[in-house]
């Protein structure tokens, strides 16, 4: 009995092969590494980019995007994401990456959709 | 494939034209195999292709070689399209694989022809990475195929072929599967920013995001896109039967599965 016990536990637990960290809280680390090293770009990007941006902007765009994944949980999904989060800083710091790449995270030109009655009303979407 | 007959020719004087001479039977000892006790037909139709009774009996030969030198790695060994030699292998045994294709004196397959990926949604490990190998030694060519998830890294093989560099970047760029330790890996077809991988099956025909040219702005401006597609489905067959004279043969003859003839644990 408790080999067979033994035995499905190690079925339900799957080895995987992790990517870079091995526990959550490594993973945390890269993380806040990534978003360190984004962070003491930003003046250069204001100062080699032609954005009309300032620091501040910046700073707040970063953090949008570093909230919009604070759900993850699954330790090589972070991993992967600081990787690609990493690759990203790089286009940016070669200058790879162009004034419409880096305004592309503000999107100004997109018209937000009307959600509430009235907005929808004025613009004819039901 | 000649690494047979360079066995079998045994006078090193005489093995560069042993293999360039494929076809002189005083130097070919063949060697009985299923594949010759079966009587083969001679194909007389002049749209298919013929296949070489001695090449595949060659190619068995080779296949199950391989599969004896490396059993911890081969998980099969496969014939497609008649002459076309295939080795199934798990994603940790990409580099001892590679490099024993590569270096080993009877095979020396030295160049990287291709890494190619293959998405399959419905499989567990749904991306197959095939690695196509050339022997310009033997004039021979070999397929190694392995599969991935989305979230497994498969180990670079950039320090044994340094062609892998770019081949496995673009495998990066379009289908999102990782490989540890790559010098450099990072998009190489598309755009900076770019978000997703294309070639993966859940990815939209459309995409997701649309570029234009923007007056105002005075730059190229990204937005987002509505989906007119709702959902893909893949219905692989097709309505009519396109080859009808090949509907009883199999895709892959198999010639060897060392991981089913081991009693099960």
């Amino acid at each position: 009995m408790a080999g067979t016990g033994r035995e499905t536990v190690r079925a339900a637990i799957r080895q995987v092969r992790p990517i870079m960290s091995t526990d959550f809280w490594e993973a945390r680390r890269r993380a806040l590494g990534l978003y360190k090293a984004f962070y003491r770009y930003i003046p250069y990007i204001v100062k080699y980019f032609d954005i009309p941006k300032t620091e501040n902007d910046c700073r707040w765009k970063i953090r949008e995007y570093f909230y919009k994944n604070a759900c993850v949980t699954d330790i090589r999904v972070i991993d992967l994401l600081v990787l690609k989060g990493y690759m990203e800083l790089k286009e940016i710091t070669h200058s790879w990456s162009q004034k419409g790449h880096i305004m592309a995270y503000w999107q100004p030109t997109v018209e937000r959709k009307p959600c509430d009655f009235i907005c929808k009303f004025l613009t004819g979407v039901d | 494939m000649s690494f047979f007959l360079k066995r079998t020719a045994g006078a090193a004087a005489n093995l560069g034209r042993a293999v360039l001479n494929n076809s002189r039977p005083a130097m070919v000892q063949c060697v009985a195999t299923k594949t010759d006790q079966a009587a083969p037909q001679v194909e007389t139709r002049p749209t298919v292709a013929k296949v070489d009774p001695l090449q595949k009996a060659q190619l068995v030969d080779f296949g199950k070689y391989i599969a004896e030198c490396l059993p911890k790695f081969v998980q099969k060994v496969q014939l497609t399209a008649g002459n076309e030699l295939e080795v199934l292998i798990p994603p940790d045994a990409v580099l001892p694989v590679l490099s024993f294709l590569k270096d080993h004196h009877s095979a020396q397959f030295a160049n990287l022809i291709d890494i190619a990926g293959m998405d399959v949604p419905s499989r567990p490990n749904r991306f197959e990475l095939i690695y196509n190998l050339l022997s310009l030694r033997y004039n021979a060519r070999i397929r190694v195929k392995t599969y991935t998830d989305e979230l497994t890294p498969v180990d670079s093989a950039c320090d044994i072929f340094k062609a892998a560099n770019w081949y496995e970047r673009e495998i990066w760029d379009m289908y999102g599967v990782f490989f540890a330790n790559h010098p450099d890996l990072r998009r190489i077809l598309t755009d900076y920013g770019f978000e997703g991988h294309p070639f993966r099956k859940d990815f939209p025909l459309s995409g997701y995001v649309e570029v234009r040219y923007d007056d105002e702005q005075k730059r190229v401006v990204v937005e987002p896109l509505e989906l007119a597609q709702e959902f893909r489905r893949f219905e692989l067959s097709a309505p009519w039967e396109q080859f009808p004279n090949f509907r009883g043969n199999p895709a892959a003859e198999e010639v060897t599965n060392p991981g089913d003839d081991k009693p099960k644990q």
